[in-house]
């Protein structure tokens, strides 16, 4: 049971990967890399780490691909020409195949990962996933986490102060100062006497 | 095998038991917004089909069901009619995690919380995909202005629940019903009160309606998104939209209110004398509470303008979230009051 | 001091609160609208509503063709031909009305020298096709019949005002 569901999200994600680079539309090579993503996620909730397939939901999918299809969307991009310098690039490709394939077949093979089996390690009954991370994130990996978090911060910041520009001669609006404005700086209400037309004598509204 | 079978029946068993009253529910709550946004302005709302107007949501429905669905020109055909059901799935399947009653959950899992989150962030691609496949500048505009609303507001909306997940310990919904057992003052919303606001004001704002309404806004954009629309595929859209704004208020409820706890529960006397009112019935009266506020707040306030309403979500209310969990985090510490 | 003061009730909501009291409020009041066809707003009697031609307590029509109606007219929706009758008076063969054009300015009722040509209460009518439009003579005369208790009860309660 378990199988079958695992190989039927797996053929998707392969499926939908496959589709993303042969597509030849941007925002529908986008849309199958969020089915890619989501399947992919879909392996991890089945291999017992839920809390990384659902940030991996939450994080790509919820997130980084909405403001990828935005730009996708936005950029007015031209359906691409199928396999428009295919040979060219060929070999670059290649390569970057290749490291990629060693660099999994290292962190596979080796000693410390020791996935050779072909099994997952089954996670212990009664231990939450969530609990388990934060366990080891917040203690062990406790260093590396904040540098971590550091060089994000670093980034937010750099890429906000270089998209930042100060204009001085625009007339934009000040919200908050528009927000803030009270009715006593604009408005004075003047009470005043009923005022009477010398020359009548009479009450100044009988003359209608 | 038969086993294997026995498990799927109640599987689905389970779900269309969420399912149809979920439904039931959307179809009244467009009747209830219909009357008591009328009755708001001095006016009477549908009262002529059935007893008080109370078969109008079935009379909406078969008229949008017997309606043509016609497709844009130049529009991605595919795309534009896999929209709503991108739209409807994530509303659904929200509700697996949500606690009913205590043991009354479709899914009882560890991540409820995050998964919520991730059910809740992956809504904007029905929108996305709608307005992008319908070939349309208005439903392109819509759309746009929707999902940078949606992804902003789910910021301030994370951390709000955050604040939940600190003071409950656990991610776990029933989890954090248990957390707040005991009379009003040991739920949530006091220690957390301006998390509980945030995460109100965000949730309107991520269903995109009234003050928030942009999205749609009727007198620029015409209708936002869902514009090309007709039939049953613009009744999924609104059918995903009211579910989504029946699912806030019902998180509302679990995460601050309680959950399925009567506001006396363990209080001398009035503690027992309500006992015998099953669990569900105080869910709903809470998230009721909620439904009717929508509809309170479409009723009373102007539409937000779209600048207004990001800086709200990124200098106001992201800003308050941050600052009250630093607070919580003292809270939590130092142990105060019946909470912690 | 009061640019502080203003930023703690902005996040105090309480202007929010404000008009959430007074739509809180209009929800318990009596709703304005009437429910059309059982009930109907109390109407003027000076409402202008569709045309009826009037006649005499012993049946004689009232009009006599002078044809003033059809000169005020500023919709140009009245035609009228006349004819002299065998008693030597002179009366209409044809009084028609063109309902989309004309306007309901109630000239013609004003301009008619034998409040003759009058216009009722009756304020919704139907036609079933476009050329139903056009109501002729003795159409305007049968709504006369029938509303003729209405029509006279009207005209005695506006005359002290003319």
């Amino acid at each position: 049971m378990e199988q079958a569901v695992f190989y039927l999200f797996a053929a998707i994600l392969l499926f939908a990967a496959t589709m993303v680079i042969t597509v030849r539309n941007p925002v529908q090579a986008a849309l199958f890399l969020v089915l890619a993503f989501f399947n992919a996620a879909v392996l991890w909730v089945l291999a017992g780490a839920e809390f990384l397939g659902i940030a991996l939901v939450v994080v790509y999918v919820g997130a980084v691909m909405v403001l990828f299809l935005f730009v996708v969307m936005m950029l007015d991009i031209t359906v691409a020409p199928v396999r428009e310098g295919f040979a060219r690039y060929l070999p670059v490709g290649l390569v970057v195949a290749v490291l990629m394939a060693l660099q999994l077949g290292v962190v596979i093979l080796s000693d410390e990962v020791a996935l050779v089996g072909g099994l997952i390690p089954e996670p212990a009954a009664d231990v939450n996933n969530i609990r388990a991370i934060g366990g080891v994130l917040y203690t062990v990996y406790v260093y590396p986490f904040e540098i971590a978090a550091v060089i994000l911060l670093v980034a937010i910041i750099a890429a906000i102060t270089l998209t930042l520009r100060r204009r001085t001669n625009m007339k934009h609006q000040d919200i908050p100062e528009q927000l803030n404005v009270h009715k006593d700086d604009r408005l004075r209400v003047l009470k005043m006497e009923t005022e009477r037309r010398p020359d009548r004598g009479g009450v100044g509204h009988e003359e209608g | 095998m038969f086993e294997t079978f026995e498990t799927l029946f109640w599987i689905f068993a389970k779900i269309w038991a969420v399912l149809i009253p979920l439904f039931l529910a959307v179809a009244y709550f467009t009747y209830m917004e219909r009357r008591v946004i009328g009755h708001m302005q001095d006016r009477r709302g549908p009262n002529r089909v059935g007893y008080k107007g109370l078969l109008q949501p079935f009379a909406d429905a078969l008229k949008l069901l017997f309606k043509e669905i016609s497709v844009p020109t130049h529009a991605n055909r595919v795309l534009f009619l896999l929209a709503p059901a991108l739209s409807i799935g994530p509303a659904v399947a929200v509700w697996a995690v949500i606690p009913f009653a205590d043991g009354w959950v479709v899914a009882d899992i560890n991540a409820g919380l995050l998964y919520i989150l991730a059910m809740t962030s992956l809504g904007v691609y029905g929108i996305i995909v709608a307005g992008w496949a319908s070939n349309s500048k208005y439903a392109l505009l819509g759309t746009l202005r929707a999902s940078a609303q949606v992804v902003s507001y789910e910021i301030a909306m994370g951390f709000a629940l955050v604040g939940v997940l600190m003071a409950a310990g656990t991610m776990n919904l029933s989890g954090i019903v248990e957390a707040q057992a005991g009379p009003f003052w040991n739920w949530f919303w006091l220690p957390l009160l301006p998390l509980f606001l945030v995460y109100w004001v965000s949730g309107v704002a991520e269903t995109n309606r009234a003050p928030f309404d942009v999205a749609e806004g009727e007198s620029e954009i015409v209708a936002g998104f869902h514009v090309e629309y007709s039939g049953m595929a613009f009744a999924v859209f609104f059918l995903a939209e009211y579910a989504n704004m029946i699912l806030i208020c019902v998180i509302a409820a679990v995460m601050f209110l309680g959950g399925w706890y009567s506001p006396f529960h363990g209080v001398p006397v009035l503690g027992p004398a309500l006992d015998w009112v099953p669990g569900i019935v105080w869910l709903l009266l809470k998230a009721g509470f909620f439904a009717f506020c929508y509809l309170w707040f479409r009723a009373t306030f102007p539409r937000y303008r779209y600048d207004q309403i990001m800086r709200l979500g990124w200098k106001v209310l992201i800003p308050v979230t941050v600052v009250w969990l630093v607070v919580l985090t003292v809270l939590i510490y130092a142990g105060v009051g019946p909470w912690f | 001091m009061r640019p502080l003061r203003e930023y703690v009730r902005s996040f105090l909501l309480v202007e929010l609160l404000q008009g959430l009291r007074v739509t809180g409020r209009h929800l318990f009041k009596r709703s304005v609208t009437l429910e059309f066809p059982e009930e109907v707003a109390p109407k003027s009697p000076r409402f202008r509503g569709l045309h009826a031609l009037r006649r005499y307590p012993n049946g004689e029509e009232r009009c006599i063709a002078c044809k003033l109606c059809e000169a005020v007219c500023p919709a140009l929706a009245i035609t009228i031909d006349s004819h002299q009758r065998a008693d030597g008076t002179r009366r209409t063969t044809r009084y028609e009305i063109d309902l989309f054009k004309c306007i309901y300015c109630g000239f013609c009722e004003e301009s008619c020298p034998v409040d003759s040509i009058v216009e009722t209460r009756i304020d919704w009518h139907l036609m079933e096709s476009r050329e139903q439009r056009v109501i002729g003579k003795e159409r305007l005369l049968e709504i006369g019949d029938q509303y003729e208790a209405q029509i006279a009860a009207d005209r005695a309660a506006d005359a002290p005002y003319r």
